[in-house]
């Protein structure tokens, strides 16, 4: 991966030959006899963490700490003690915190998969915008508590500072558009501003990553969150047009590519959450459970409600089949079992054991027929 | 395939991998100072699957580890735990009593369930766990919302540390450190749509924290009977997570973490080993299990991620924990390897000295041990 910083930290000096650190006394490692698996330190490291812990046994709070500081996390971006003792200097010392934000946004993009990086990123925005009351220590984590978010009224500021957070983390996620770690702080950052302007945008965006890569479950399971999760959009207080609009939206997904899991996963998501019964999906599923051989018969009435599979679509298709079968339990489970063998026997033989288990499960309650 | 035609397991070479990763690192593993007894804890874990901590490490050496392993207790403000290694603490004469922590040094969760485990492994006698300290470092890390963080000022907070004081708790039998409640209503918040649990309440379903919720939910004390439907997982709760944790089986054999992504080792033990605490284990494929697993193992031992992957301890650990949940009968003896406790994540030997070691009324005297 490419320096995005430029200068890399293993081109400065060591810190025991700056003349600026001579007054810190540097504070070496107990490792002990015997130490488990014990890491072959750089020289660069180990004389970083050396006046690190120097640093913090005076418990020194100065600008060169975040110099310090710095070149740690450039080396070990998982070192939280040094993220820990940051962020506390950063308070102390009354740096600019948007100075902060300049540098977690290419810290970001080169760290992507180290917790620690968003976790400030979450610290340093807190503080910007919903600091802590004056008589608290500090010492503990602001957003340890689930009570915190911005203040009630944003103020223009506010918003301009999430729509440009939101943009950065847009930008980290067309990098890399599963990375946990991001969608986590996307969610987040939506919920502690908690402004209109902020979530209105989240379904395009949701859309445009669905069009890249419609099994992005990620993107899915955002869309989740966005629609039934802490947000109720503007607009959207009529949960029958919001019910109507995600059926439709999930049915033109479904009919690009049958077999994605994820959309199949989010339609059942919205059913059971809304109290749906899946039956009201029959007509639209049955389609995707014949062969196209078995289509032929069928009448092809254009139904804009229910799209139909393309002529390219690999049918049947296992989820729909699965599905119908969902349907059919309650009031003609021989059909479900009937499905269910063919699952088991020739279309998902991976889960053999599964839909037999459904089998002995649905027929369980189910008197026996003389 | 049938389990006769796979591979053997190479055992020799799997051990020599995490007895190398335990004498030393290289520097490229910087990232890991802050988590090395993790790190020990998959060592110490695959040579006991393996059965060869006696054959492979002499007891000069594990006197030495367990020792070091001590050296990581800290006791302070905030209760007593175990720190991720030295990487903190600063050099004094050996021997010589460490200070409190500091702030920046304090215990960890996480950590402190692999030390206790790592010590299990090596047999320690207990005598020096700070048992109330633990249980008002537990408190110390406890939310509001009734999650954890990892330290008492700080850090990570998902269903991960939840597991972990969850495990701790019920190897000391005392449940004085957690409130049970609160932390219970945490983790079926974290319950998604799909089924599979997210690792916060926003999250989306992981397979590595879907283990976390369920193992946490049957490690609770309200849960006398673990064959018996699980107050805190309601019928239609546990048929969508059986579903989804079924639909992550990938063509491969092995399990993905999340829907649509490609299939890894370690997700065959943290998806393996909730359908065995769901009680379905027995609806995995096995033998195409076996094969992806098979198929992992890096030719100079250790097992990666995927085929041709390089190996680390991590999912070398996983991956033997989630064959020792899944034996295949007619699979080569090399395979063969000791039950697993699901919940606590290691053998039920080792699991048997930490209830007779562990708590600190220890049942040792009353009741034989089960097997
Ligand atoms: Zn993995």
């Amino acid at each position: 991966m490419p320096d995005i910083a430029g200068d890399g930290p293993e081109e400065q000096p060591l810190f025991s030959e700056r003349p600026d650190w001579t007054d810190v006394t540097p504070v070496p490692q107990y490792e002990g006899y015997n130490p488990i698996a014990p890491i072959f330190y750089t020289p660069q490291y180990k004389d970083a963490t050396d006046y690190f812990r120097g640093i913090v046994k005076t418990n020194e709070k100065s600008e060169r700490v975040l110099e310090l500081t710095e070149a740690i996390i450039r080396l070990n971006p998982a070192h939280y003690s040094a993220w820990q003792y940051r962020y506390h200097t950063l308070l102390a010392i009354k740096a600019p915190l948007d100075a902060e934000l300049k540098l977690m946004d290419s810290l970001a993009v080169q760290f992507l998969k180290t917790y620690q990086v968003w976790h400030h990123r979450r610290l340093i925005l807190t503080a910007i915008y919903s600091p802590p009351p004056s008589n608290a220590s500090g010492l503990n984590d602001p957003t340890a508590t689930t009570s915190s978010s911005a203040k009630s009224k944003p103020s223009p500021e506010s918003q301009a500072a999430a729509r440009t957070e939101l943009a950065f983390i847009t930008r980290v996620l067309m990098v890399d558009a599963k990375n946990y770690h991001t969608w986590s702080y996307r969610q987040w950052l939506l919920a502690f501003f908690d402004d209109v302007h902020l979530w209105e945008g989240e379904l395009g965006f949701v859309e445009r990553l669905l069009e890249e890569d419609v099994r992005n479950n990620s993107a899915w399971h955002h869309r989740f969150f966005v629609v039934f999760g802490r947000g109720q959009l503007q607009g959207e207080e009529d949960r029958v047009a919001v019910l109507k609009r995600e059926l439709s939206y999930t049915k033109d997904q479904i009919a690009l590519a049958p077999n994605n899991a994820s959309a199949w996963n989010y339609l059942r998501g919205i059913l059971e959450r809304t109290g749906t019964s899946f039956s009201n999906l029959r007509s639209f599923v049955e389609p995707y459970t014949k062969t196209h051989e078995d289509r032929l018969g069928d009448e092809e009435i254009l139904d804009l409600e229910n799209p139909a599979p393309s002529a390219e679509a690999e049918l049947p298709c296992v989820a729909a089949l699965e599905f119908l079968a969902d349907i059919y339990e309650k009031d003609a489970v021989s059909k479900s079992v009937e499905i269910w063998k063919r699952l088991a026997n020739e279309l998902d033989t991976m889960r053999k054991k599964y839909w037999e288990y459904r089998i002995k499960e649905a027929l369980k309650d189910v008197p026996v027929q003389s | 395939m049938s389990g006769s035609e796979l591979p053997k397991l190479a055992r020799v070479a799997h051990a020599g991998h995490c007895n190398r990763c335990l004498s030393a690192l290289p520097s490229s593993h910087i990232q890991i100072d802050a988590s090395r007894l993790a790190i020990g804890f998959y060592c110490f874990g695959t040579l006991d699957l393996l059965g060869s901590i006696y054959e492979k490490t002499k007891e000069i050496e594990r006197e030495g580890w367990r020792e070091w392993l001590w050296h990581q207790q800290t006791s302070g403000i905030h209760g007593t735990g175990f720190k991720p290694s030295s990487y903190m603490t600063q050099d004094r004469p050996y021997g010589t009593d460490p200070e409190e922590y500091s702030e920046y040094d304090t215990p960890h969760l996480i950590m402190t369930y692999t030390a206790i485990l790592s010590l299990a492994i090596l047999r320690d006698d207990f005598e020096q766990l700070d048992r109330n300290g633990i249980v008002r470092f537990l408190q110390a890390c406890q939310r509001e919302d009734g999650s954890f963080t990892s330290f008492p000022n700080g850090g990570e907070s998902d269903l991960r540390q939840v597991y972990c004081a969850f495990a701790i708790s019920s190897m000391l039998d005392d449940w004085s450190g957690v409130d049970v409640d609160r932390a219970v209503s945490f983790i079926q918040q974290c319950s998604s749509h799909e089924g599979g649990y997210g690792q916060q309440p926003t999250g989306e379903a992981l397979g590595g924290t879907t283990y976390c919720a369920l193992a946490s939910l049957y490690l609770a004390p309200s849960v006398s009977d673990l064959h018996a439907p699980n107050p805190h997982v309601t019928t239609d709760e546990r048929r969508r997570t059986i579903r989804w944790l079924l639909q992550n089986q990938a063509s491969s054999g092995g399990f993905s973490g999340r829907t649509n992504k490609d299939a890894d080792a370690c997700y065959c033990f943290w998806c393996g080993a909730s359908l065995h605490i769901l009680g379905v284990g027995d609806l995995v494929d096995r033998t195409a299990f076996l094969s992806y697993l098979a198929s992992c193992q890096f030719k100079f031992g250790g097992i990666g991620k995927a085929p041709e992957d390089r190996p680390d301890p991590y999912h070398t650990y996983l991956s033997l924990a989630a064959l020792a949940l899944f034996p295949l009968e007619d699979a080569d003896p090399s395979w063969k390897l000791p039950r697993l406790n699901a919940l606590w994540n290691t053998t039920e030997d080792t699991a048997d000295w930490i209830r007779q070691h562990v708590p600190l009324y220890t049942v040792k005297a009353q009741s034989p041990v089960r097997k």
